[in-house]
């Protein structure tokens, strides 16, 4: 439907294929090796993963972005546009004509986690981990920012970093978004089958609905599962809430998860499951959606339960121990820009965090400017909480609890 | 005899010993890259892996911050929790094991037996087997987990011919996990096998005739003992990667009663950050299988394998 | 199966083991045929040799009766029972592979009760030891069979054959893979055991010497045929083909044309290139036209200066002696005759050392009597050994 976006593959199959490697939450290569590995390869990854106490004299490092002109970008997965035939990125070249700098752009990350086992090393020695910007999620990003991870960013050298919405302008991680900056954000909500689920999904008693049974599937990410189900029951992830609210919720998905309501918890890849007719109602990703129903003929539908959904958003980071920061400054200015934002959304169909690019998009496709999963009304973000930031000691044992109750 | 012997003897003795020096010389230099490699990626990884599952948590620590202790509680801890996911490992790796002996037996038999001597047959037919690994490991799970999907021919097809019941499925079952496991470590059966019975004379299986054994009985005198060197390499090579394996479980798994050591292992690591955790699993199942392996080697009668 | 254990018991049970016939036995495989029309019988009790060369057909037979493989076209009878068409392990024949084929997994003992225990035998391990015993194994029963040398694995494969008693036991080249006095004396031993147990011994080897030395009945196999069949000194003392001739020991063989027939005295007068020989009719394949004269070269001597032939004796040359070889207990002359060929000539060595040198012109001399007469059509060194192909 939308030109700007890359056809698909053919057949189903490929297509699921593509689908599943390109998401996030999938499975990284490199947890992958543990498992194939065995015993002594989980060893030498502890080994080279240090642990300990962090170290506190990492520090900036030395800005060399005068001398070398490049700048160099870690991201997830069809997360950027790109022309027809799926080999270049425009947005990303206009920039290199504009700022004269060299961009390498690497679809590198499918898992918070992993991406942060991968890197965590380096960072707490302060060593250039090989990118000036890294995109990761929320909790993740307050984990960076909380472990002197990051660089302090110089807003003046970013005028167009005014034009961010003002709901994510303070968030708690970051007050002042000193050290980061929105990429994109999503919602986690409600998606069904619409053929098999005729009468749709409105709250959280009907995705447990018996005749549901053994076709349910929720999300493997913790804030977004049990940020709905804490919604359900009347508490906001995003206040103050307490231990027994937490374990109150888990309760219940233990529940559903024991009886077999849901079939399995899944990553990114409940889209192939929806696809191949094993899910039929899920918790899941808006953008997700507006994806696999562009291959799947509006076969899906999307919506934010009664009770409100989560909202999720992947920031932009310079890492501690990269030499080209103001080159990173210069990249994160330039998609500020409302009408490059615009171009972005347009293919990524994600939230865009930019204001004044729901008037640049009226120019590429109206539509999409109509979308409220991408230009969301103050309707649907009142109905929506961001995942209070939870303390070390909280993070883990929920942490735990949640994946002992998902059974890993 | 005594006589030549012994001047043999002070011959080796007088002339042989500066070369046997540098024989031995030489096969330090020979074993040198492997010993260095091992040490480096084998014995160091192992004793790092020994120490982290002694780790606690830095007091005040942010999350996946540990330091080094004696924190023998650990292991308790971990068995205390995960021996459920410990044990359903074991015993879905003994049914694929059994299961890809019960299939990969008759296709190395009749690879090698019944094609010998069609070289072009057996080539062909070994490639065949070995083709799975022209694509990666996931790829081809996620492949069985279409193929096994609800709406997918294998399922509709038994449904209609009840072979399943009608609300029954295939994936996020066991049975769909074995399957997986079955299916990816089929190639590590049937080639050790494959090999053993290429070596079988078949001057032996005349003999067995010869000597009043009927076909079957050849096969269970001759054949089958003849071919215990490659079932129990065959054997080991699925045991042991299918129980340390996860993927298998989290593609084609549910939450519930699939859940094996391996996506414990992989969580408590990367998602908890609770690598003293992840150790101490880990070096369980690495002694587990020491030590299954070296009960099951021993009772079989192939140490010389070992 | 258990009517073969008992029809076992039953050969075994009966002295001499069994006759073998076999009747327009076919092999082919393929456009090649490797056993043609074959109609053979082995008397019950009788030490047989099949002798020929590789390729003959004499393996195929074998494992014909072993029910190895299964003839194109005839029938194959044993102890008056047609046993064409059943399996290996339904008759109750047992081999001794040329490789022996022990099994690896498998002590020598248990190596031995193999058979005993497939067709059920009572006191399975009073046998072994015995079939042990037999051939001076005993004490060896809980080696391996790699642990053995190969004479001794050898005797294994003897003993878990013999330790059925089979109705016949096949012999597959079985002492080719031993050195040359191990076979000597494995062979005696055989024979020894033979006499002992008194079974139908079918042996195939390509050996003359073997055959001779073992056999009671030898048949020589060519291209899948029987040359000639007979006792060893028969085949030897009157061979009726060049090919037995030249592959059952050595021959001097010289084309001649019938031109006179001695009706009287029995005799056929052949020219061989202007010389008069004569050839006791009864000796030779044909009476008229061209043959095949032969004389074996210990029947032969020299005739130097004007040493003169006795009565009764043919003479050929002079010609010229080209090599003397001092073998111990004879001496082997070659004389060149020209037009007619090299003629080997033994001579005991009754006075000690060799009597003619090198170039000394001599002719040959030899009885009547031993003269045979061959046809003309064949070659004159078919079945020649030719060293090169010895295995």
């Amino acid at each position: 439907m939308s030109p700007h976006r890359r056809p698909a593959p053919a057949d189903p199959r490929v297509r699921a294929l593509v689908a599943r490697a390109s998401h996030r939450g999938g499975m990284s290569r490199r947890s992958f090796l543990v498992a194939a590995l065995g015993t002594a390869g989980a060893g030498a990854l502890l080994a080279a993963c240090g642990t300990g106490s962090p170290s506190s004299a990492a520090s900036s490092a030395e800005d060399l972005s005068d001398s070398d002109k490049i700048v160099r970008w870690a991201n997830w997965t069809q997360y950027l546009d790109q022309d027809e035939e799926g080999t270049s990125y425009p947005s990303l070249q206009a920039f290199e004509e504009q700022s004269g700098l060299k961009a390498t752009y690497a679809e590198d990350i499918d898992d918070n986690d992993a991406f942060f086992g991968k890197v965590s090393g380096q960072l707490k020695n302060g060593q250039d981990i090989g990118y000036d910007i890294v995109t990761l999620t929320d909790w993740m990003a307050a984990r960076m920012i909380r472990l002197g991870y990051t660089q302090a960013l110089d807003k003046s050298r970013m005028p167009n970093a005014d034009n961010i919405l003002p709901g994510l302008a303070n968030v708690d991680f970051d007050p002042a978004r000193t050290h980061s900056l929105t990429w994109q954000s999503g919602f986690a909500g409600l998606a069904w089958d619409k053929e098999r689920v005729p009468g749709g999904l409105h709250t959280l008693s009907d995705l447990w609905a018996p005749e549901l049974a053994g076709r349910v599937e929720v999300l493997s990410e913790m804030r977004d599962t049990m940020g709905l189900i804490m919604l359900d029951q009347g508490v906001d992830p995003a206040g103050s809430w307490s231990d027994s609210d937490f374990y109150a919720a888990l309760e219940v998905l233990k529940e559903k998860i024991d009886s077999g309501h849901i079939r399995q918890v899944r990553g990114n890849a409940y889209t192939q499951d929806l696809a191949s007719g094993d899910a039929i109602a899920v918790i899941g990703w808006s953008g997700d959606i507006t994806s696999l129903n562009y291959e799947a003929d509006d076969k899906f539908e999307f919506a934010i339960p009664e009770a409100g959904g989560t909202l999720w958003s992947d920031n932009m980071m310079v890492p501690i121990g990269s030499p080209y920061l103001s080159n990173a400054e210069d990249l994160m200015n330039y998609y500020y820009d409302p009408e490059v934002a615009a171009q972005v959304a347009a293919w990524v169909n994600y939230i865009t965090p930019v204001q004044g690019a729901q008037e640049a998009m009226m120019a590429i496709d109206p539509e999409l400017a109509e979308n409220p999963m991408i230009f969301p009304t103050d309707e649907i973000l009142s109905k929506v909480s961001v995942f209070r930031t939870l303390s070390p000691d909280e993070e883990e044992r929920y942490n735990g609890e949640f994946l002992t109750v998902i059974g890993a | 005899m005594s006589i030549t012997a012994a001047l043999g003897d002070s011959v080796a003795g007088v002339a042989a010993e500066p070369p046997r020096r540098r024989a031995r010389r030489a096969h330090l230099v020979l074993l040198g890259p492997g010993l260095i490699y091992l040490v480096l990626f084998f014995v160091v990884p192992v004793g790092a892996l020994l120490a982290t599952s002694l780790y606690v948590p830095v007091p005040g620590g942010d999350v996946g911050e540990y330091q080094p202790a004696f924190h023998w509680q650990n292991y308790v801890d971990a068995l205390a929790q995960f021996w459920p996911a410990l044990l359903r490992s074991f015993w879905f790796a003994f049914l694929a094991t059994v299961a890809a002996l019960v299939i990969g037996y008759p296709m190395a038999y009749v690879i090698a037996v019944r094609a010998r001597g069609r070289k072009l047959l057996q080539g062909l037919l070994l490639v065949l087997v070995v083709a799975p690994f022209f694509t990666s490991f996931i790829l081809r799970t996620i492949a069985w987990k279409q193929i096994l999907a609800d709406d997918a021919f294998v399922v509709t097809a038994m449904h209609f011919l009840h072979l399943l019941p009608a609300d029954a499925r295939l994936t996020a079952t066991p049975f769909a996990v074995v399957s997986g496991l079955t299916y990816n470590f089929l190639p590590f059966m049937v080639l050790p096998i494959f090999a053993a019975l290429e070596r079988l004379d078949p001057r032996l299986l005349e003999a067995g005739a010869d000597l009043y054994a009927s076909p079957v009985t050849t096969f269970r005198t001759v054949t089958w003992p003849l071919s215990m060197p490659g079932v129990v390499a065959g054997t080991l090579l699925v045991f042991i990667p299918a129980a340390g394996d996860y993927v298998n479980a989290s593609l084609l798994g549910n939450n519930t009663n699939t859940t094996m050591i391996g996506q414990v292992i992989d969580a408590r690591f990367f998602k908890v950050l609770d690598y003293p955790t992840a150790a101490s699993l880990s070096v369980v199942l690495m002694v587990a299988i020491l030590v299954l392996v070296g009960a099951y080697v021993r009772r079989s009668g192939t140490e010389d394998l070992l | 199966m258990t009517s073969t254990s008992s029809a076992v018991t039953a050969d075994a049970t009966g002295a001499g083991g069994a006759a073998l016939e076999l009747e327009g036995v076919t092999k082919a495989f393929g456009q090649f045929v490797a056993v043609d029309d074959l109609t053979l019988t082995v008397p019950s009790g009788s030490f047989f040799a099949l002798l020929g060369p590789s390729g003959c057909g004499k393996t195929t037979t074998l494992r014909m009766v072993a029910g190895l493989e299964q003839p194109t076209a005839g029938t194959i009878a044993l102890g008056g029972r047609d046993v064409t068409g059943t399996r290996a392990h339904q008759r109750p024949v047992n081999t001794v592979f040329q490789s022996y084929a022990l099994f690896p997994h498998l002590t020598v003992g248990e190596n031995v009760a193999f058979g005993l225990k497939r067709s059920k035998a009572k006191d399975v391990a009073a046998r072994v030891v015995d079939g042990l015993d037999l051939v001076e194994l005993g004490h060896l029963a809980d080696r391996k069979p790699a642990q053995l040398s190969g004479g001794q694995q050898q005797r294994v494969a003897l003993a878990r054959a013999l330790v059925n008693r089979p109705a016949l036991l096949l012999l597959d080249e079985p002492l080719g893979a031993l050195d040359l006095k191990l076979r000597r004396q494995m062979q005696l031993e055989l024979k020894r055991i033979q006499t002992e147990v008194g079974l139908t011994f079918v042996h195939v080897t390509h050996d003359q010497e073997e055959a001779m030395t073992m056999a009671d009945t030898v048949a020589v196999m060519n291209h899948g045929r029987i040359e000639q069949l007979g006792s060893p000194a028969e085949l030897y003392e009157l061979p009726r083909t060049a090919f037995v001739a030249n592959f059952l020991g050595q021959s001097n063989l010289v084309a001649g044309t019938v031109t006179e027939r001695l009706t009287k005295r029995g005799l056929l007068g052949v020219d061989v290139r202007g010389t008069r020989v004569l050839v006791p009719a009864a000796r030779a394949v044909r009476t008229d036209g061209a043959v095949l004269v032969g004389a074996r070269p210990e029947k032969m001597r020299l005739l130097v200066g004007d040493q003169t032939p006795g009565r009764g004796e043919n003479v050929l040359g002079p010609g010229t002696v080209t090599d003397v070889s001092f073998l111990g207990v004879s001496t082997q002359y070659q004389v060149e005759i020209p037009g007619l060929g090299t003629f080997g000539v033994f001579a005991q060595n009754l006075v000690g050392g060799a009597t003619v040198t090198v170039g000394t012109s001599a002719r040959l001399a030899w009885a009547v009597d031993f003269t045979f007469g061959l046809d003309g059509a064949q070659a004159r060194d078919d079945g020649a050994v030719d060293l090169d192909d010895e295995l």
